[in-house]
């Protein structure tokens, strides 16, 4: 690696930065604070006799975002490809998620938030990144002793109790991190079958544990399956009439009916639904080819980074962004079971919008390597 | 970087296209193909109905008089997520309702979308609380049945309960005519059912009820009311009861039961008896609302002999001029049945018979007619069925088993006991009598009038004609008139008038109590009878006699209803008449 920053040295300065993608992320944000305001000041009006309460809050967790990217992007992501900062970003995961457990505040019955200063914030958002940093050296590192089925089983094994312990708090993010583990191993590992064998068998299992395990869960595959009759499928028919109610073009912004105390959080994780009832399924398929251009650009920039430790922290925020939306627009449209995932960039929620973009900004330093 | 690893990536990237655009094919057969079943499902959930109450029909009499119509009054409620002052809402309404602020205060604060605090309130408690300007507190208006002449024909008209429908009497029975068709008001609403401002509103307007014309005179009726009222008093009877009809198409002009209640106040009972509560006092309401007329029968007594006598000369068993004998009984079987005058009234003819009201005559007219005969006459003079009238409850008649009557039953029937029928069964078989033969139908309904002036529907009542032949009722007629011109009658005697009728007392069950009802039935003109008036006094105190003390109220009311109704003089008092 040092031979690059060396030769770097010697080379014409061609400065480049990755603006399609700085701007659909910056296009995204803005849409975000946007559809937040929409979504949230009937009920912020009603409980705080303000329409500002949500989007003055998330218009701050944005601020302290654009810093984060901002630094990030000039910063040189390289200075990470060391083996403290990746032990230490395992090491301060597992702290935060083992101290999580003990002096969390509960919302909704799971414990999953940390409290500083005031501020609340989720560690199984930060682990994402740290386990993307950790995980983009060791492959890094070992990729060309990678070419064992055992090899790949090993570092699975390693990311286990940082799974392990977001699983005990948040299954849905647990499955976020399995499938940014899994396909970043899968790009290192030249044993294709094998691990598409495990990671099918995998979903066989999750399917089937979802099916036969506890009653919550369980609840969750009876309400997916008949969301109409069933007593707790409101919240999931109240997002398909929402959906169902925008048509072709919408209802035109800010005229949802449903955001007006029918759908529950309607800021939040189900915000989807009332981006298709304003904007019609134009603007939702609009927002959807936005996220394609995304991933399509940090494909392209993972391609053609300068190294793999780089190439490698991109394709596991890639899979992070991709499988959240997809997930989230799942379960909006009742294709999946019900589960609680973030819209990135749109969703309400401080820590979520701050972890996406300081990985925005990682990306975009990553993409300033390359060389053209 | 290896390609081996860019394939990968790529091969991820092409996973994630493809989920995506999958989604992006749901959301269109979402959006698209289950767009209209979803929209429905949500305009459902959105739009909350409220409902505008439309004004019932009036009722007028056959002059256009109204004598039932309706009152603004409003209801007042609170929207419980809209109300601030909570304190100040529980005070004022607590003062200006008059209700304990204990209760109010468990409304307001109950968590529900509107709590209704009282309706009915007037206009001018209504305008005070509006004055206010209470967030949260709803004046809605609202319609109050009113009867302007309070306690007049309360027992025919009925009353109306909170719902704006008909409980008793001819608001029963035209309910759907009266009641008009409710509009409403969509509002949207958003997930706690708080209405949303300037929201689109789809509104229905209501349409009103129709107005309901009856054959009532309110006139009459007051009169009526009066002089039953005044007999009432002076001879201490329970009850007094009078229907007046034109017998040639069965319009009743009045009908009257004392005591009436007052309509504005149907739930309320008179003196003492306000205080029972329960099962009790719903008897005693049920009592109060009696329509005497038409609900109860009784054992009508000479009265009846009209129909005996119809059934006599309709048969042929009997003519005018045959000549009885009178020894003050007749035995039946081992029976000896008396006559009311038990020295007898020796010889007389039919006319006679029926001018002295004598038993012993209708006995043998009775049995000369027999059972087979009696009820052919009873069935097609209507006395089997209820009448028909446009009231709800009607009674039907308790008559002997045809197989049970023997001697002795056929000769208390022939004298109009030992069966029970309702007055107006009575009426109406007199009527026939009278009327040339036709089987009326009594009622009151007219036509409904929608609120353009439009009428909506004619009521049309059943008629049967021939039950009788004509030259029987027109034997009936100079029978009856005799009865009145010479005869027990004769108390109902107006100069210049012709009047026909029969007296009757009956001896209510058990017999020997001393309790009676006395009655009388007149008509006028004798020659062409368009007024006909049935009174009973029931449990008169001193003298019961029906030719004493009933005949009398019909003659004060034909007094002013003759002239009234344009019925004109037969005879001037120097000249014979025609």
């Amino acid at each position: 690696m040092k031979e690059s920053r060396v030769s770097e040295k010697y080379m014409p300065k061609r400065r480049y930065l990755d603006y399609p993608m700085l701007f659909i992320v910056m296009f995204l944000v803005g849409f975000g604070l946007i559809m937040i305001f929409s979504t949230s000041s009937y009920k912020s009006t009603l409980n705080f006799g303000n329409p500002y309460h949500w989007l003055i809050r998330q218009c701050f967790a944005v601020g302290v975002g654009a810093v984060f990217m901002a630094a990030l992007t000039w910063f040189d992501y390289r200075i990470l490809n060391a083996k403290v900062i990746a032990y230490g970003c395992y090491g301060l995961s597992v702290a935060l998620l083992i101290i999580v457990l003990f002096i969390g505040a509960a919302k909704k019955g799971a414990v999953r938030w940390i409290s500083i200063g005031g501020f609340q914030f989720q560690p199984s958002e930060v682990a994402k990144i740290f386990l993307v940093i950790y995980l983009a050296y060791i492959l890094s590192q070992n990729a060309h002793r990678m070419r064992t089925m055992a090899a790949a089983v090993k570092v699975i094994i390693r990311c286990l109790p940082i799974i392990g312990l977001v699983a005990y708090q948040n299954l849905s993010t647990a499955i976020v991190l399995t499938a940014m583990v899994g396909v970043m191993i899968f790009v290192v590992s030249p044993k294709t079958k094998e691990l598409l064998g495990i990671a099918l068998s995998g979903v066989a299992g999750l399917v089937l544990y979802l099916t036969f395990s506890n009653s919550y869960r369980n609840e969750r595959v009876a309400i997916w399956k008949n969301p109409e009759t069933h007593p707790k499928g409101l919240q999931t028919m109240q997002a398909l009439y929402a959906i169902g109610s925008g048509g072709l073009f919408g209802k035109g912004l800010g005229q949802s009916m449903q955001k007006m105390g029918f759908i529950p959080e309607s800021h939040n994780d189900m915000i989807f639904s009332i981006i298709c009832e304003e904007l019609g399924l134009f603007g939702a398929v609009c927002l959807i080819l936005l996220f394609m251009l995304l991933i399509w650009r940090m494909l392209l920039i993972a391609m053609n980074s300068d190294d793999l430790f780089g190439s490698l922290i991109v394709v596991g925020f890639m899979i992070h962004i991709g499988v959240q939306v997809f997930i989230n627009i799942a379960v909006v449209t009742n294709t999946i079971p019900p589960t609680g995932i973030p819209l990135p960039f749109i969703s309400y929620g401080g820590t979520s919008i701050l972890v996406v973009m300081a990985e925005m900004g990682l990306v975009l330093s990553v993409s300033r390597k390359i060389r053209m | 970087m290896k390609t081996s690893y860019k394939r990968r990536m790529l091969l991820m990237g092409g996973i994630f296209a493809f989920c995506l655009i999958f989604m992006a094919g749901r959301l269109g057969y979402l959006m698209i193909g289950q767009a209209d079943k979803y929209l429905a499902l949500a305009k459902d959930l959105h739009q909350r109905e409220r409902e505008i109450k439309a004004p019932r029909g009036n009722i007028y009499d056959r002059n256009g008089v109204k004598i039932a119509s309706n009152k603004a009054v409003y209801s007042i409620s609170v929207i419980h997520s809209q109300t601030k002052q909570k304190n100040k809402v529980v005070s004022v309404l607590s003062k200006e309702l008059k209700i304990d602020e204990a209760e109010i205060k468990k409304k307001v604060y109950k968590n529900s979308v509107r709590e209704k605090i009282k309706s009915n309130v007037e206009k001018d408690a209504a305008d005070r609380i509006r004055k206010y300007e209470l967030a949260g507190v709803k004046v809605d208006e609202d319609y109050k049945r009113t009867y302007p002449y309070n306690d007049l024909a309360s027992k025919v008209l009925g009353f109306t309960g909170g719902d704006n429908q008909g409980i008793v009497g001819l608001e029963v029975t035209y309910d759907s005519y009266l009641q008009g068709k409710p509009g409403r008001i969509l509002t949207l609403t958003d997930g706690g059912g708080r209405e949303i401002d300037g929201a689109y509103e789809e509104r229905d307007e209501p349409v009103a009820g129709n107005d309901l014309y009856t054959t009532l005179d309110v006139n009459l009726q007051n009169y009526v009311w009066q002089a039953c009222e005044k007999v009432r008093k002076e001879k201490g009877a329970k009850r007094v009861s009078m229907i007046i009809m034109n017998p040639q198409n069965g319009e009743i002009y009045a009908m009257v039961n004392t005591p009436e209640y007052n309509l504005n106040e149907p739930f309320k009972l008179k003196g003492k008896k306000e205080n029972t509560t329960g099962k009790k006092r719903q008897e005693l309401l049920n009592q109060m609302w009696r329509n005497t007329c038409i609900n109860d029968t009784y054992e009508p007594g000479s009265v009846f002999k009209i129909v005996t006598a119809t059934a006599g000369l309709e048969l042929g068993k009997v003519k005018v001029t045959d000549h009885f004998s009178c020894p003050g009984f007749r035995i039946v079987e081992d029976r000896k049945i008396r006559c009311h005058k038990t020295t007898g009234h020796g010889a007389e003819t039919f006319k006679e018979g029926v001018m002295n009201s004598c038993n012993p005559v209708f006995m043998e007219v009775g049995a000369r007619v027999g059972v087979d005969g009696m009820y052919t006459i009873f069935r097609q003079m209507g006395l089997f069925e209820k009448t028909g009238i446009d009231i709800p409850g009607e009674a039907n008649s308790i008559m002997h088993n045809k197989k049970n009557v023997g001697a002795v039953e056929l000769a208390t029937m022939s004298f109009g006991q030992s069966f029970q029928i309702t007055p107006l069964q009575l009426m109406r078989a007199a009527s026939a009598a009278v009327n040339g033969g036709t089987l009326v139908t009594p009622h009151f309904g007219m036509k409904a009038v929608d609120s353009s002036g439009k009428t909506v529907k004619t009521f049309e009542f059943a008629k049967k004609k021939h039950v009788i032949k004509k030259e029987t009722s027109e034997t009936m007629r100079e029978l009856l008139e005799a009865v009145v011109s010479d005869g027990s009658g004769r108390n109902c005697k107006i100069e210049g008038y012709s009047i026909g009728g029969k007296t009757a007392t009956s001896e209510k069950l058990p017999r020997g109590t001393g309790k009676y009802i006395s009655s009388f039935l007149g008509f006028s003109k004798a020659e062409h009878p368009t007024v006909m008036a049935l009174v009973m006094i029931d449990e008169p105190k001193g003298t019961y006699y029906g030719g004493a003390i009933a005949a009398p109220v019909v003659r004060e009311v034909f007094k002013v209803a003759l002239p009234y109704l344009g019925i004109s003089k037969d005879y001037t008092v120097d000249k014979t008449k025609k």
